[in-house]
């Protein structure tokens, strides 16, 4: 395979990835602001909405964690894997 | 002192040099949209920027030191320096190292003098790809690599140049369009807090990233340098004093805070707020971190360029300023070359006068250069008072956008 097969084999890989934490994270964590105003609007408060929201921040806050915990492997020479499905610090292949 | 001592300590200015101009020239990556925005003033987003750069440049525990292998035939595959360039004292790698290095700080601030965000790695790897032209010929350089993994100028550099920012200008777009429907109708008390940590959050993550990943190429060479010249021999650690001047270097240039790119990023391409500021951090960080993860490599600048311009586009009823844009890319495209024929000239003349001599000399011209742009950049200085001034385009003010319409 040429470069040019390999930039685009990584391209799509690496649009994939940004679309879903890139785009995903930050629709959820507007979600959750749409929430939190919402469960306070009404005359009484909506204990669902508000926890519905927090729910959605903390997703957002696992993400974030994800990317730190990414950081933080990679400069101590590991990578992250997900084959587990959950994701995993090991070795990084050379 | 012998001969190549004294070139060494040279070349090791000069990087730390380089890297802290890599600091400033990059804050805007992270720090522009908040900055814009005014979810951080602008002296706490250089520090906090400033900050995470030197905790994420002492986090890479485990440096590369073939990071110039993927442009040019230095290195042998372990790391270590080419044994034809080792001789009298490394002299003939180190007048390479440093001739790159000018032609990458040199045109680093030229760029800056002219307000434009081009690639701090483009105009280090271009320094380097130049003076290996001059000192080893073309065969020096590692083109397109051996064809079984992304690699070589065209694979690490030129294709991730131009995927990189449309990738990052697609995610933000449709971020950027997804979080305007969905809070529609919220009252703005709300949005405008909520989306002011999530600003600051996702900057935070860009900044980090950023001195994880930009102050190694600096920790890299100049052990290089000290291997070349007999001076470490271990290809698997770095001395530790270099780890923390370079930590230093990159955080306090990211400190200094390069408001004249911070201003074009910020206020010359779109006019920010606070969703699509979110918006594209996010992005830059999914873009930067996906692909570090997957080995494609790419440079902040044009991930932080390019999600900014997806922002703006992704917006409704939002205007991008096409013209700043196009220059920025004209900047980009010339940014290797250019860094190349300087890093080539400076090269051909530290070899003309050779020895100590001739670094010398080469190193008293970068300073020259250096003040020359600094002087320049007097006679318009843009600090953290003005950089949130309105975008005047001079040439054409029918442009002026009305901001926030879609508020």
């Amino acid at each position: 395979m040429s470069n040019l097969g390999f930039a685009l084999d990584g391209a799509w890989r690496v649009l994939l990835a940004g679309l879903a934490l890139g785009a995903g994270l930050p629709i959820l964590f507007a979600l959750g602001i749409r929430s939190l105003a919402w469960s306070a609007a009404g005359p009484a408060p909506r204990v669902a909405a508000r926890v519905a929201g927090y729910g959605l921040f903390a997703i957002v806050l696992l993400g974030i964690a994800l990317g730190i915990t990414f950081i933080v492997a990679t400069g101590f020479g590991k990578a992250l894997s997900f084959e587990h499905i959950y994701p995993t610090i090991v070795a990084k292949k050379h | 002192m012998t001969q190549s001592t004294v070139i060494l300590v040279l070349v090791i200015v000069t990087a730390l040099g380089f890297d802290f101009t890599n600091g400033f020239h990059d804050t805007a990556n992270a720090m522009a949209t908040s900055i814009a925005t005014g979810a951080l003033r602008p002296k706490v987003a250089v520090a906090l920027s400033g900050a995470l750069n030197l905790v994420g440049a002492f986090l890479s525990v485990e440096v590369a030191l073939t990071v110039t292998n993927a442009v040019v035939k230095l290195q042998n595959s372990n790391g270590t320096p080419k044994a034809s360039l080792t001789a009298d004292g490394g002299e003939a790698l180190l007048l390479i190292i440093l001739a790159g290095l000018v032609g990458g700080i040199i045109w680093n601030l030229l760029t800056w003098l002219l307000g434009l965000p081009s690639s701090s790695s483009h105009a280090l790897f271009g320094g380097l790809i130049g003076a290996t032209v001059a000192g080893l010929g073309w065969a020096g350089v590692n083109w397109n690599g051996n064809g079984t993994k992304l690699d070589g100028v065209v694979g690490k550099v030129i294709l991730p140049a131009v995927l990189s920012p449309v990738i990052a200008g697609i995610v933000a777009g449709v971020g950027t369009w997804l979080i305007y429907r969905a809070v529609v109708g919220v009252a703005q008390k709300y949005t405008d807090n909520g989306f002011r940590w999530g600003q600051i959050g996702s900057a935070s993550l860009v900044s980090l990233a950023h001195g994880t990943n930009d102050a190694q190429k600096t920790m890299g060479v100049i052990t290089l340098a000290l291997i070349a010249s007999g001076h470490w021999t271990s290809t698997s650690s770095i001395p530790f004093w270099v780890k923390v001047c370079c930590a230093l270097a990159i955080a306090m240039g990211t400190y200094l805070g390069g408001w004249r790119i911070i201003r074009t990023l910020g206020k010359g391409l779109v006019e920010i707020a606070p969703p699509q500021g979110m918006a594209a951090e996010s992005a830059s960080a999914a873009v930067i971190l996906a692909s570090s993860h997957l080995g494609f490599a790419l440079s902040t600048t044009h991930v932080a360029t390019g999600s900014i311009l997806g922002s703006g586009v992704g917006k409704p009823g939002a205007q991008v300023r096409w013209r700043v844009a196009g220059r920025m890319v004209s900047a980009w495209l010339i940014t290797l070359p250019a860094a190349a024929l300087v890093g080539a000239l400076m090269w051909y003349l530290g070899d003309l006068i050779s020895g100590v001599a001739g670094a010398i000399v080469i190193f008293l011209l970068l300073l020259g250069a250096a003040g020359y742009m600094y002087l320049r950049s007097r006679k318009e200085p843009v600090s953290h008072e003005n950089v949130n001034d309105e975008w005047d385009e001079v040439t054409t003010p029918s442009e002026r956008v009305p901001a926030g319409s879609a508020n």
